[in-house]
Formats: C-alpha cells, structure tokens, sequence
C-alpha cells in the first residue's frame, strides 16, 4: 500500500490546534500532564496510541484517509469530520469516496438547523433534578411537510441498566461505571419520555448555527454515535457531551472550557445563551403542566364534574354534563381524559377501569364541535432565567444558651443547587436539591473556626395535593453537622428522611406535615449512635420578592440518651434580584433542658 | 446491552418513517419485533418506555400497502393514545403528523380531520381496538372518501 502521507508536509504542532483537540475529545486532566482522549473506545481510535496521543491519531488518520478506495469502511466514511477538517487544513485534493452509509444517514437526518432541547428538572426523582439536554436536528421547513415531530435528536446518556435504582443509578453515575452512549431518536419518542411518562416541561433553543456548522456537526456526531463514552453524573454528563458537539459545530466556541467540576445542564443552556448561539425560544408543556392547566381552567362546578367522571360516579352522557353547552362539556371532557391519562402513566391506574373511561370520553368528545382551549401559557421566567446555582453566603449570628451567649460569623459555600429558600422562579415549587454545602463558622469570643455543617446530598419535595392529585411529600439527607451532647458540641455523620403530605393554604402558600426519621454516629455518643423519630409541621411560601418557611419540629432521642429536642424555626429571604438575597435566621430550641436561641442574618450570592 | 440492540433496532425502525420505506425492509423489522399490538387506551403502567414502542406490528397491512401508510402505521404504533385523543377533539399535532406522513395535501386537511373526527366510533369501536385495526378502519374510511382516497391507494 503506498504510504501518501509522507508527501504531504504537516506543519509542526498541529495535532495541538484546538480543531484536532475538539474532533478527539482531547484534554489535559491537569495543565501540566499529557493529553488524554475521553472517548473509552477503541474503535473511535485509528491509531492504537490514539487515546493517549493526538499526534499519533494524527498521523495515523492522514495516512488512512489517502488510502484508495472507499466504502463504508473506509477512514474518510467512519470519520468524515476528521477527515473534512485535515483535508482543509492541509489543502489536500482526494479523490471522492462512496460512503453509502454515511450518506444515507445524513439524508436521512436532513438537517437544516439545530435545537438545543432541555427537559425540565421533575420533583420526584433525583437523577433528573438537574434537567438533561440534548439536540434536536430541525428538516428544512420552507413547505408545509415538515413536522419537528418525526425530527430525530442526538443524545448522551448513561445506558444504565434497567433495574438499577435511583440509589445505584447515583451513585454509580458520581464514581463511573456507566457507559455513556450518543444516539439518534426521533423527537416524539422523546417527547413521550420526556413530556408524558417524566412530566417534564420542554425549553427548545433554536441555535443559530449555519448550514456548514449544522453538517460539520452531524459529520461528527456520525463520528462518536455509539462509541462509548464513560458518563459521569457531575461533569461528563448529558449536557457535557452536547457542548463538544456545538464546540465542533462553531470552532472557537470553547463551551467546554466553561466546565470546571460540574456541568449542570440548566447552566450549560446559560453558557449557550452567553455566547451569542440561541436564536429563539419556545416552551412545550409536559402532560402533568398540561393537564394541571386544563383542570385549573375548569370552573369550581365543572372541577367537581371531571372528579366525578374520572372516578367513574358519572358518565360522559350523564344529565349533569349534559345541562353544559357544547363548549364547556368539551372542556370538561377534555380535561378530564387527560387527567385519567396521566393518572394511568403516573399512578398506575388499572387498565380495566381507565381504558373503558378514556374511550368513552374520546367518544363522546368526538361528536363536539369545539376548539380545544390554547395550551399552557409559557413561564415568565425560563429554566435558564432562574438564579445561578453556585451560593456563597456570609452571615452573622448569635447563639444564647442560658445566660451566656457567643457571636459568630459564618460562611456558606454551595456548588448547586437549589433550596426551598432562594429565588424559586425558574425552579420547581416545593423542590430542594442541594449538594456538597459547606457550613463553617467562626467564633469571635475565641478566635474558633468550626466545621458546623457538610451537606453530602439534601433533597426535599414539598408538593401539595388536591382533589385531583395526591403527591407524597418527602426529604432525604445525609452529611455531617455539630450535634449537641449536652456537654460539647460534636461534629457527628447523620442520615435523616421524612414523608408526609403538603396542602396549598393559599397561592404560593403550602402548610406541610412530616414525619421523619434522625440517625446519628459518633463515639461521643452514649452507644455510639442515636436515632429519632420525630415530626415537622410548618409552612412555605414562595414568592419571586421574598420566601419564609416556619414551623415547629419535635424529635425523641431513643438510644443513647432520651431526651426530646423541641424546635420553633423561622427563615426568610428576601430576593434582591437574582443575583442576590437577603436571609434571617431564627431557631429557638429546647433540648437537655434547656432553651437555646439561635439567630443569623446575611447574604446569598448567586453565581 | 440488550437495551442497546433494542435501540438499534428501533433506531432502524423509527427512520424508515423519514425514509418513507419501501415494503421489504420494514416488514423484516417488525416480524422480529413481533408481539401484541398496542391496545389504543392500555393504560401505560410503570413507564416502561421500551416496552410500549416495542409492539411493531402492521402484519395485516404487511407489503401490499403504499409506504405513506406504513410510516403512518410506525407513528401510530408509538403515540396512539395521543393520536385518539387529537382525533376526537378534531385538531392537535399528532393529528397533523398523521396527515404529513400520508401526504395530505393543506387544502384537503380540514377534510381529513373531520373525516377522523366524525368517525371516530367507527376507528375505535372499543377501548380494545388494536393500533393495527385503528389503521385498517383509517383506510378504509380514506378510500370510501373521493376527495382522499388518493392518499392510500395501494
């Protein structure tokens, strides 16, 4: 075979241009160290070296992309990204090649623009808190044939086994374990994943990405599309893998140098937006928003009637629906079909009972003639407007136990990501995810810096019920705080959980009632460790000016030393913008005996 | 990695509704993925995504049908539910999809969807009706209708 590299002068170094760095998903793990390719896969590699050294993939590439022939098998087919960008860079001239594969995929894709799809985070599961992203690539639409439905979108994900749980899927996802996949599906696959079994609010950002860009990143995507790709929760994660694609898409982007320790979809659309790349925004309501939206629109009498019609005590030709005219009983029936079918993906509800309903409110609704009403109204504020998740706060505060009292200044530093207590537009209601916060104080009357509190992981879910839907309410967190042992303070891992239930009291207003669980281990225990059952009663409110949760919290110490702990809590914040909030702090405590006051103020930046 | 077979496969399956498949590749497809026809209004339990696509089924449509109706048949086969619902109301995008997928023109839509509409019982005698018996009774509904029977000639 006739080695055509070696007539072909490289210019020194240009396996270290960013353009080659970006096509083989290069870094350095540390400034000082060696490149290393993040794809774990041998066959995204043409050199044997690849992984370890750009030079040699280089090479090795150059070499087999002036190889004769053609074919599926061919360098320049498997990897025409590389390909394109080297023949460019070095003005080569190759003779065209035959890739029918490859270019029967990218007729098949027929891709004009690019939509960057975030799908909202849901409450109750913590592997999607944080959101996930992928891309959706957008036909042509200059005739009326053209439905964004059939397009197909490229995603990374973790191809984590079916049975494992939410547990094993966390933490397999921080520590690895996970191949990370890139596939190609059509959007309405997603959107039923997404939309109606995940109930999770689509945000579609339209890139500006131009036509050249648009084939240069589906050329590359072709490229890594079922190569693995290790996936980690924090940082290689979903939205991580995306940004390579728009950085190869756009060279000079360099959204990847925007990741540090964590990629968080809802920043990266951020980081996105930053750079000029979002041309405009539409919303998609997932089935959960939708049908919240169709019920809430309903009027008090008609509410009663859809209740009565999902649990079956009326029928769609009942007189009471009837008595309705012609455009209200659509939207009775309308609402109320939708409602059994969300009950049937989300609760389960048995198909021997919602399948004979569902078809006779279909039926019945198909002889009226009314407009279904228009879909949910887009948010205010988007995912992406919400306030930025990495929280430093500085605060003062004073503790009184008995007569005596000590002053305190205390830092705050959380990397994500949301609690109850900041800005909640662009977030969740009811919905706290916080991870690896750090609470340290420092005592002024001693000069003491102290470790008050390390969060590992805290999530809460406080979610109202109604006559409609009927959420659990619950909290799981575990960490290290100070733990009073009646004679010193000690720095003790605990593990706490609550469930219960939560009732809108007011708009923005819900009063909750938990019943939890406090595990405690440390030596300075009596027996090592302690454990309470316990109840926390309060309520919330959250409003874009200023949120404030109060209550009263009882717990029963049981195994080393019994004893109650009483709490009356109180916490406001004031939101100053997104940027900034005001936070007050009060907790009054009787415990051993005796009563403690501790207050705090400061502020939250959020950057 | 049976789920990514899986995938691949429904990955194979999913693009033939772009390609507009001609009858050969699409009938080995969905002869390996044989199993029971989705139920229009099963109820959908315990969100398993896999197994709801999975039921890839146009056996009684088989070859001797035009390929618009086979990619109508692909989209049906995952988004049923969804497309009943846009029927009985008269309008909604999966309704719309239906219509691209067969090529229906935008002066004969507003036929289309009432077309849909007004039979409605008759695609869906029961909550029982199979996707595949919806899509016989779409058939046969277009090419009773002068104006659309030219959309599912065979």
């Amino acid at each position: 075979m006739p080695a055509l590299a070696e007539t072909v002068s490289v210019p020194a170094g240009l396996y270290l241009s960013p353009g080659w760095l970006t096509l083989g998903h290069y870094h350095q793990p540390s400034l000082s160290s060696d490149y290393k390719s993040q794809a774990d896969d041998d066959a995204f590699f043409l050199s044997v070296d690849g992984k370890l050294s750009p030079e040699a993939e280089l090479t090795a590439t150059l070499t087999a992309i002036q190889q004769p022939g053609g074919g599926d098998r061919h360098a320049r087919c498997r990897f025409p990204a590389r390909s394109t960008w080297l023949q460019q860079e070095l003005n080569l001239h190759l003779p065209a090649v035959d890739c029918p594969a490859y270019q029967q995929w990218q007729n098949e894709l027929n891709t004009e623009t690019v939509t960057l799809v975030f799908a909202a985070s849901y409450l109750n599961s913590p592997s999607s808190m944080f959101g996930h992203t992928f891309l959706r690539l957008d036909p042509p639409q200059d005739d009326n044939d053209t439905d964004l439905l059939l397009a197909n979108t490229i995603s990374y994900a973790a191809d984590a086994a079916a049975h494992d749980g939410e547990l094993m899927f966390a933490y397999r996802g921080i520590f690895g374990g996970y191949p990370g996949i890139t596939t190609v599906r059509p959007y309405y696959e997603k959107i039923r994943l997404y939309s109606d079994i995940e109930h999770r609010d689509l945000w579609e950002y339209h890139l500006n990405l131009k036509q050249s860009e648009v084939d240069r990143m589906t050329a590359h995507a072709w490229e890594i599309q079922d190569k693995n790709f290790d996936y980690y929760f924090f940082d290689e994660n979903c939205a991580y893998r995306l940004l390579a694609l728009i950085d190869v898409a756009r060279p000079g982007t360099n959204l990847l140098d925007e990741v540090n320790t964590h990629a968080i979809p809802s920043d990266t659309v951020r980081w996105v937006i930053d750079k000029n790349l979002v041309g405009h925004v539409e919303y998609r309501a997932s089935a959960a928003t939708a049908v919240s939206h169709s019920l809430d629109s309903l009027s008090a009498q008609q509410q009663l009637i859809a209740s009565a019609l999902a649990n079956g005590y009326l029928k769609p030709n009942s007189p009471e629906l009837m008595a309705l005219n012609e455009t209200d009983r659509a939207a009775v029936l309308d609402a109320t079909y939708d409602y059994v079918r969300y009950q049937s993906e989300a609760d389960g509800w048995p198909r021997d009972f919602a399948a004979p309903l569902s078809h006779a409110l279909l039926r019945e609704r198909s002889s009226l003639n009314a407009v279904y009403p228009p879909p949910p109204p887009e948010p205010a504020v988007r995912d992406d407007q919400g306030h930025n998740t990495f929280r430093l706060s500085l605060g003062s505060g004073r503790t009184e136990v008995g007569g005596s009292s000590r002053n305190f200044s205390q830092l705050t530093f959380r990397p994500a990501y949301h609690d109850l207590l900041d800005p909640p537009e662009g977030y969740r209601p009811g919905a706290q995810l916080q991870f690896l916060r750090l609470d340290a104080r420092y005592y002024t009357d001693n000069d003491e810096l102290q470790l008050e509190k390390l969060t590992g992981v805290e999530i809460r879910s406080i979610s109202p019920r109604n006559r409609f839907f009927s959420p659990l309410s619950w909290q799981v967190s575990f960490g290290g705080r100070r733990t009073d042992t009646g004679r010193e303070r000690v720095l003790a891992p605990y593990l706490d959980g609550g469930a219960g239930g939560s009732w809108r009291i007011a708009s923005n207003t819900q009063a909750f009632a938990l019943a939890t669980a406090d595990l405690e281990i440390d030596n300075d225990l009596g027996r090592g460790y302690d454990a309470a059952p316990g109840a926390d009663l309060g309520f919330l409110h959250q409003n874009p000016r200023f949120s404030l949760m109060a209550g009263v919290k009882t717990k029963a110490w049981i195994v080393s030393n019994q004893h109650r702990q009483d709490q009356l809590y109180g916490k406001a914040s004031w939101h100053l913008g997104r940027e900034f909030s005001v936070f007050a702090e009060f907790n009054r405590e009787d415990h051993f005996d005796r009563m403690q006051n501790t207050w705090q103020a400061g502020l939250h930046a959020y950057f | 990695m049976k789920k990514l077979i899986a995938g691949a496969i429904l990955l194979g399956a999913s693009s033939m509704a772009f390609a507009q498949p001609g009858c050969g590749v699409g009938a080995m497809i969905w002869k390996g993925q044989s199993g029971i026809a989705p139920h229009v209004l099963a109820a959908t339990t315990n969100g398993s995504f896999g197994n709801q696509t999975s039921g890839m089924t146009t056996g009684t449509l088989g070859c001797s049908t035009n390929a618009s109706v086979q990619s109508m048949a692909m989209y049906m086969d995952s988004n049923i539910d969804k497309v009943a619902r846009d029927m009985s109301r008269g309008n909604g995008e999966n309704l719309d999809t239906l219509a691209i997928l067969l090529g229906v023109e935008q002066a004969d839509r507003d036929s289309f969807r009432s077309v849909l509409q007004d039979n409605f019982a008759a695609i869906f005698p029961n909550a029982d009706t199979t996707s595949d018996q919806a899509i016989s009774a779409i058939v046969a509904l277009l090419q009773q209708d002068a104006g659309l029977s030219k959309y599912v000639a065979a």
